[in-house]
Parts: structure tokens; C-alpha cells; sequence
């Protein structure tokens, strides 16, 4: 067996409303790849922000090779040579391979504060060499395509001679060609005795890859199994903990005429030619991978971009959407990926729900106080909002409750068409049956459903119809019996080498 | 309504739920009060009503200017100009008055108009200049003194020998009158510091005030027009600059072109010891008044004490950062867990 790297005891972390990790072990040999799996929220992202220094635990020992250490920032981490490569890139698109390689310990010229370039393309060729990867050091980043700046990342972390890689959804933006060069590099880095946290939602890649694997729900350690006794189903069973039909709720509800048709939407390249309908009721699903154009799409339709070129209309009107006030008085509404962008979280709930319709609730010009409790405390009672009064700031609630706010903004707004760009994103697996069953109210209420996500089974599970998107176009539809995640997969990566293809 | 959500939010929980706003408005107050004490103790000038109805005064003028400040802060800007915009305000309307024999009124709405304009240039050239807001008023700072020196020749106005008439008597009276014994120029500043809380309060475009200044995207995806907030914000703040004008004028019986230089520091010192957020969405008009009255009593102390005007000066910036560290300490250290 091989030696013990990494230990961790009883990490528990708690934020605002949500228990995020309670009494967690976890462990990492040297050259082992341990793959952590759970869903959105189960706890994998805080365990690696623990490890990586981003976050600080509230309780729990931590030991690297048997000595206990203390990480309570991203510099301890880096200087206990853990090195986590981020999901969301780190790098400086404009500046060279070789300065992000070694950003931050740039070689200098003897006796002298002056870079020493000939040094920077020597150390970082020798790496990229180690990495198989045939690009020039002089490249900036931003000339590299998604899936070689990850490699670099993970060049970045060998220049520092990391011990423990963490990779937080490493194939998600990659393409298949990019995923046989990622996992060679892991098997290098596993010869060199580094040890591996994997946290992927794929599946598919456990037996390819992983020695073994974690299984969190719900900020709980349900398990570790050696990754050659893992069956699907098993792991399946560990990280739901519940019936798919329990988790994506889905009432039948009666669809109705053609609420909203949006022609020829066009964003720069971002967006290309899009047409699609939703009709009353109904829930249309888009699925597509991160830069696939999904999000550009919603933020469109909604006004927030410019030099958009589109036909919208709206229950047979057509519509100019040229900003959100538009898209709002059209009867759309929106909720945006990022939860924080579309909350102001240091105010109450009462008034975060009111923004939109201030204008219905004015006396005399003035806002009247008693029509908005009476809008809020409907709002907050119609979504189940779990608060002890409506001046709450909305920062002081759990993720679940911040998303039924802003989705009770726009049920008060009676919006006829609703955008959701990851809805349930980042909170607990409850909550998000609560979510589903609000969009299920709204759509038996008649509106209509815009679901974006970059989670197939949620797409699948509620939408009625599943549009998938793909380097900014609409490349496949599905209706809900027809949808086989194989084949949508297949064609949300383009079928074949994806942008990031500029890895040679 | 029987429903204990409305019914009757628990003060406690209130309190709990704006612990960072009542630690705003306590904490000022305290301040305020141990400043009083302290000079009481050491001064025997200090504690009595005509000191204290000068300090009164003095506070006037930068409690106007604050009221607008605390708006442009709100909304996460900053608005460095309003003692330039203050100075060349007063200096085109009392040059109208007194050197070109403008009717008084008129003269008194050229001042505001003057501040309101200033404030709206501001403003466009920040949104649709995309000029970051400290650039765009640091330019307004220079651009409005120099015009004022323009406007003035760098004399003191009205200018003997060019003057058609003398400073009026109304004017005179809202810098230097009384009102129930009580300075005209507090009064005023009351009156604004209510009218800001009001608009602040129940206006939409108050409400929108906190939410662009919260969470610029989040106004954007509620349909608030960012842009039309902030010009307000910067409007009001002219406005007030414009009116904080017309009382110093009327204070000091004579307009120049040099009146409000440094006024931006104390306004701003006002505001963020009131407890506002200095990046936006938080803070109070109550809290403002608060700050704008200890600002006037630390000054009127360092004078009673006969601290040289010069270390004034020099304490007057210290305490200014000084207030924003302990602001910021307290935020990290009780806000962001």
C-alpha cells in the first residue's frame, strides 16, 4: 500500500443557514488519485477551499505526512505544496505561458532585480515538455484555448513542486482529445508519488482513472470504496440517497399556446441564429457546457447585452428588448447564475422582492410601506421563504431561501416568461426539490419556462423539452421522452473535438 | 394582519438583524458624546450656548453638503467636487446679485441651478463618460474652482467700486440669522438632512439608490436603470453644494472664489463616521447629522484648545482616515464571517 499523504479528521465548516461539512475524514496516499464525488452542494467545492486555504474550517485536524498542519490561507497552502487547479481559471490571459507558469517566483538575473527571461522560457520548456505539451513559453494565454490553460494550470502547480493537486471539475470545459491528455498528465504526476483529489460529476471517468472515491452528501462522508469494487449504481445510491422521482419532482401540467418566440438571436460569436418557442406551461430546458453560449443566451433575451439581434415576441406581440426594464415590462423575468448577482444581499428580503414593482406599489408618488409588507409577506409565504420576519437581510439566509427570493421577485411580478440560469446551483439537495417544485407551480400557473443548466439530470428530470446548445448554437431538441444523456452529451461537445481543440 | 412576520417584527430582532446600522448610529453618538465630555472637561469655553450655537452654525454647511454626500455614497460613488461646485455656485449668483443687480430670488435659483448643473455633469460623465467617479469629480474639483476664480477675478464679491449693491439682507440672514434663537443655517441644514431622508426613504429612486450602490448587476437585472440613479445621486449632491453656497455666503457676507476648499474631506469624514458604507449600499441620513455635528465640534474644540491652524489641518486628515480604518476593521471584523 502506498504511503499515507494527506489526513484529515472531523472537518466540519458551517456557513450562514447552511452546514457546508460535518465531522468529515478524508485521506490521500502519495501517487493515488482520490476521487471525491457528491452532487452540487454536497460539500466537495468547501472541502477543497479548506485544502486550498480559501476557506477555514471551523473544526478538524488536518496532517501531511503524519504532521499536523494548519492552512488558514491560500499561502499556507502553497506553502505546504498543495496546489489547487481552478475550475474557474486563474491565470493572466495576457500574459505569457511562461510568466503564469511561474507568476509570483519569476527568476531574476544574479545580483540584479531584473527578470531573467532566457531563465523563465528555459524552466518553463522543461515543464511543458514534462506535461507533453508542444507550446511555446513566449504564447500569451489568451491565444490558448480553454482546455490547454487548464494544462497549464496544472504546469503551474508542478513549478511548484506541489505534493497534493487538487482538480475541481478538470474535464468539464474539455474536449475528448484534451481528456486522453489530461489523464496521461495525472498518470505522470502519479509516478512522481503526488497525490491526486479528483471532484468530477462524471462517473465515466472512476474506472479510468480513479484509485479510489468519496462519496459526500449533504456536507456528510457517506463512504470510501476502492474504485475497482465501485458500480455505478452504487454510487449512484451513496450520492443521491433517494429516489431520482423523489428528487426531480415533475407535475403534469396541461401546455398551452406559444407564450414567447424568439427568432434569429445573435450575439457577436457567442450566439449564433438561435430560434426556439415556449408555450404556456411549459418548461424547456437548455443544456450546454460552460462557454457553450447558454448564459450569453439568457442575458440577451433579458436586455443585458449589447448588439443583439433578435425577434422576440411575447404572447403574438412582438417585442424590442433593448435593457432589462424592457425585457421586464414584456413579462419576462430572470435569475441570474451567479445568486449574488441578482440579490442585494446586505438588504431585507422585503425589499429585495419589491425592486421590480416598486412602480405598482407607489401612493402619490411616495412607496407605500403597508401594500409592500402585504406583496412581501404573500411572496415570502407563497415560496415557503423560512425566515423569522421580512426585514431579514437576505445575506443572513441559507443559498436554498436566497434563490426562492429571487424567484419570488418575479412570482409578485406575475411574470409571464421566467429565465433560470442554474436555479439550483450551490445549494443543499432539499432546498432544490423545494426550488423544482416552485417552477413546477409556476409553469401549472401558466408561465412559461426557461431552464438553463449545466446539470443534465436537472435538464432531463423537469423540462418538458431540452434544447441543447453548443458553441453558441442550438444543435439539438429533445422532448422529454425522447431525451437519452448519451446522446445529448455527445452533442453538447460538438460530437467531436471541442473549441479548446487548439491543444496539439 | 395576524401573521408574525408583519405583525410586529421584534425590535430585538431588528436590532440583531441591523447590528452593523445600530453600531453605526451608537458608535457615532458615543463618539460625539465623549468628544463633548472631554471638552466640557478641559476647555470652560466650550459648555456654553454660545459656543454651542456657533458650533451649530458652523456644522451648517458641511451638513448640507454631507446630506447630498451621503447619497453619491450610497450609490458606491464619491463626489469630491462639492466644495469647488459650492464656491462657484455662490460666486456666479452672488456676482449676479450684487455686481449685475439680479433680483434676489432669481439670483438664490441661479446658485442652485449652477450646483444642480455642476452635479449633473458629474454624473454623465460618469455614466456615459465611464469615467470612475473619484477621476470624473477630481476633474469637476479643478474645473468648477477655476471657473469660479474666473467668474470672481479671484476678488472677494461683492466687490467694492464694481458692486452695484451690497450683499442682501436675506441672504445675510440664512448664514448669520437666527430663528428662535437657534442659527438659520442649522435650521436649513435640518431641513435638508429630512428631505434627503425622506427621498432616501420613500422614493423609488431612494430605494434604488441602496440597490445600485448594494449590488450594481442586481439594480440591472431588476430593471433599475443604473445610470439615471446615479445621475440623481450626483445631482442632489450639486444641489446641496449649491445651498451650502448661498448660507456661507450669506456667513461669511461675501462670496470667493476660494470658500470650500477642503470641504469634500469634512463631508465625507461626515458621512462614513455616520456609519454609511464607504463602496455603497449602507448607511443612514440620521447617522450623517450625527457626523457632521461632531466634525463642527472637533474643529470648534482644537480651536477653543488653540491648537495652531496648521496642526488642524493636519489632525483634521488623521481623523478622517483614521475614522475609514476603524471603519473598515469594523466591518471585516463584525460583517464578513
Amino acid at each position: 500500500m502506498k504511503a499515507q499523504l494527506l489526513n484529515l479528521f472531523n472537518i466540519s465548516k458551517a456557513y450562514p443557514g447552511v452546514q457546508a461539512l460535518k465531522e468529515v475524514d478524508f485521506d490521500l496516499r502519495h501517487g493515488e488519485v482520490h476521487f471525491l464525488l457528491g452532487e452540487n452542494g454536497a460539500g466537495k467545492s468547501t472541502l477543497m477551499k479548506i485544502l486550498s486555504g480559501s476557506v477555514q474550517k471551523d473544526t478538524g485536524i488536518i496532517q501531511m505526512d503524519g504532521k499536523e498542519i494548519e492552512i488558514i490561507s491560500p499561502q499556507d497552502a502553497v506553502k505546504q505544496k498543495i496546489a489547487m487547479v481552478y475550475q474557474e481559471l486563474s491565470l493572466f490571459p495576457n500574459l505569457s505561458v511562461g510568466e503564469n507558469v511561474l507568476a509570483g517566483m519569476l527568476p531574476v538575473k544574479k545580483g540584479s532585480h531584473l527578470v531573467d527571461w532566457k531563465e523563465i522560457n528555459r524552466k518553463t520548456k522543461e515543464i511543458l515538455d514534462e506535461l507533453g505539451l508542444d507550446i511555446s513559453p513566449t504564447t500569451p494565454v489568451a491565444d490558448l484555448g480553454v482546455g490547454t490553460r487548464q494544462l497549464i494550470e496544472i504546469g503551474k502547480a508542478i513549478s511548484r513542486q506541489a505534493k497534493v493537486l487538487l482538480l475541481d471539475e478538470p474535464t468539464s470545459a474539455l474536449s475528448v482529445h484534451e481528456i486522453e491528455k489530461l489523464y496521461s498528465i495525472v498518470e505522470k504526476l502519479l509516478q512522481k508519488g503526488i497525490g491526486i483529489v479528483y471532484v468530477s460529476h462524471k462517473l465515466s471517468e472512476i474506472p479510468r482513472i480513479a484509485n479510489r472515491v468519496t462519496v459526500l452528501r449533504d456536507g456528510h462522508k457517506i463512504g470510501t470504496i476502492d474504485a475497482d469494487q465501485a458500480t455505478e449504481s452504487d454510487l449512484i445510491r451513496m450520492m443521491v440517497g433517494r429516489e431520482v422521482s423523489e428528487k426531480y419532482p415533475k407535475d403534469k401540467v396541461k401546455i398551452g399556446k406559444t407564450l414567447l418566440n424568439v427568432t434569429g438571436l445573435t450575439l457577436g460569436k457567442r450566439v449564433k441564429n438561435v430560434s426556439f418557442h415556449i408555450k404556456k406551461g411549459e418548461i424547456v430546458g437548455i443544456f450546454g457546457l460552460m462557454g457553450s453560449g447558454r448564459t450569453s443566451l439568457a442575458r440577451a433575451l433579458f436586455g443585458l447585452e449589447n448588439c443583439i439581434d433578435m425577434n422576440v415576441s411575447i404572447g403574438g406581440n412582438t417585442t424590442k428588448i433593448n435593457n432589462p426594464k424592457d425585457a421586464i415590462k414584456a413579462g419576462l423575468g430572470y435569475i441570474t447564475e451567479e445568486r449574488k448577482m441578482g440579490l442585494v444581499l446586505r438588504m431585507a428580503i422585503a425589499y429585495n422582492i419589491t425592486f421590480p414593482i416598486l412602480k405598482k406599489i407607489l401612493r402619490f408618488g411616495m412607496i407605500d410601506h403597508k401594500s409592500e409588507r402585504k406583496t412581501s409577506l404573500s411572496c415570502i409565504e407563497k415560496l415557503h421563504i423560512v425566515t423569522p420576519h421580512m426585514m431579514r437581510l437576505v445575506e443572513n439566509l441559507s443559498g436554498g431561501n436566497q434563490q426562492k427570493v429571487a424567484l419570488g421577485r418575479w412570482m409578485c411580478n406575475e411574470s409571464k416568461v421566467l429565465i433560470l440560469d442554474e436555479p439550483t446551483r450551490g445549494i443543499d439537495v432539499g432546498a432544490k426539490v423545494s426550488v423544482y417544485k416552485l417552477i413546477g407551480q409556476l409553469a401549472k400557473e401558466g408561465a412559461g419556462i426557461l431552464l438553463i443548466s449545466s446539470e443534465l439530470p436537472e435538464v432531463m428530470g423537469i423540462s418538458d423539452r431540452i434544447l441543447v446548445m453548443s458553441k453558441g448554437e442550438l444543435v439539438a431538441e429533445f422532448t422529454r421522452e425522447e431525451a437519452d444523456s448519451d446522446i445529448i452529451m455527445t452533442h453538447a461537445v460538438g460530437g467531436k473535438v471541442s473549441e479548446g481543440g487548439r491543444l496539439i | 394582519m395576524s401573521n408574525p412576520i408583519v405583525r410586529n417584527i421584534p425590535i430585538i430582532e431588528l436590532l440583531k438583524e441591523r447590528k452593523s446600522s445600530v453600531m453605526n448610529f451608537a458608535g457615532p453618538l458615543l463618539g460625539l458624546s465623549i468628544l463633548v465630555v472631554l471638552l466640557s472637561i478641559f476647555t470652560p469655553y466650550f459648555w456654553n450656548s454660545a459656543n454651542l450655537l456657533n458650533v451649530g452654525r458652523q456644522a451648517a454647511t458641511n451638513i448640507i453638503i454631507a446630506a447630498g454626500m451621503t447619497l453619491v455614497i450610497f450609490t458606491g460613488g464619491i463626489d469630491l467636487s462639492v466644495g469647488s461646485v459650492m464656491a462657484l455656485a455662490a460666486s456666479v449668483s452672488i456676482v449676479a446679485i450684487t455686481h449685475f443687480g439680479v433680483n434676489l430670488w432669481l439670483g438664490i435659483l441661479i446658485c442652485l441651478a449652477v450646483g444642480a448643473l455642476c452635479g449633473l455633469l458629474n454624473g454623465l460623465v460618469i455614466t456615459k463618460g465611464r469615467v470612475p467617479d473619484f477621476i470624473a469629480t477630481l476633474g469637476m474639483m479643478s474645473f468648477a474652482r477655476g471657473l469660479a476664480l474666473l467668474v470672481t477675478d479671484g476678488m472677494p464679491i461683492p466687490y467694492f467700486g464694481i458692486a452695484v449693491r451690497p450683499m442682501p439682507k436675506e441672504i445675510i440672514a440664512f448664514g448669520a440669522g437666527h430663528i428662535l434663537g437657534i442659527p438659520t443655517p442649522f435650521f436649513i441644514a435640518l431641513v435638508v438632512i429630512l428631505i434627503t431622508w425622506f427621498v432616501s426613504k420613500n422614493t423609488r429612486t431612494g430605494r434604488h439608490f441602496f440597490a445600485v450602490g448594494g449590488n450594481k448587476e442586481a439594480a440591472r437585472v431588476s430593471g433599475i436603470s443604473v445610470e439615471k440613479t446615479k445621475l440623481t445621486a450626483y445631482m442632489f449632491s450639486g444641489l446641496f453644494a449649491g445651498v451650502a453656497g448661498i448660507v456661507l455666503a450669506g456667513r461669511l457676507n461675501s462670496a470667493n472664489a476660494h470658500m470650500g476648499s477642503g470641504a469634500e474631506l469634512d463631508a465625507i469624514a461626515s458621512v462614513v463616521m455616520g456609519g454609511a458604507n464607504l463602496f455603497g449600499g449602507e448607511g443612514a441620513l440620521g447617522g450623517t447629522l450625527v457626523g457632521g455635528v461632531t466634525i463642527a465640534v472637533l474643529n470648534n474644540g482644537l480651536n477653543l484648545l488653540a491648537v495652531s491652524p496648521f496642526w488642524q489641518e493636519v489632525a483634521m486628515g488623521a481623523v478622517v482616515v483614521a475614522v475609514v480604518i476603524f471603519d473598515q476593521w469594523r466591518r471585516r471584523r463584525f460583517l464578513i464571517k
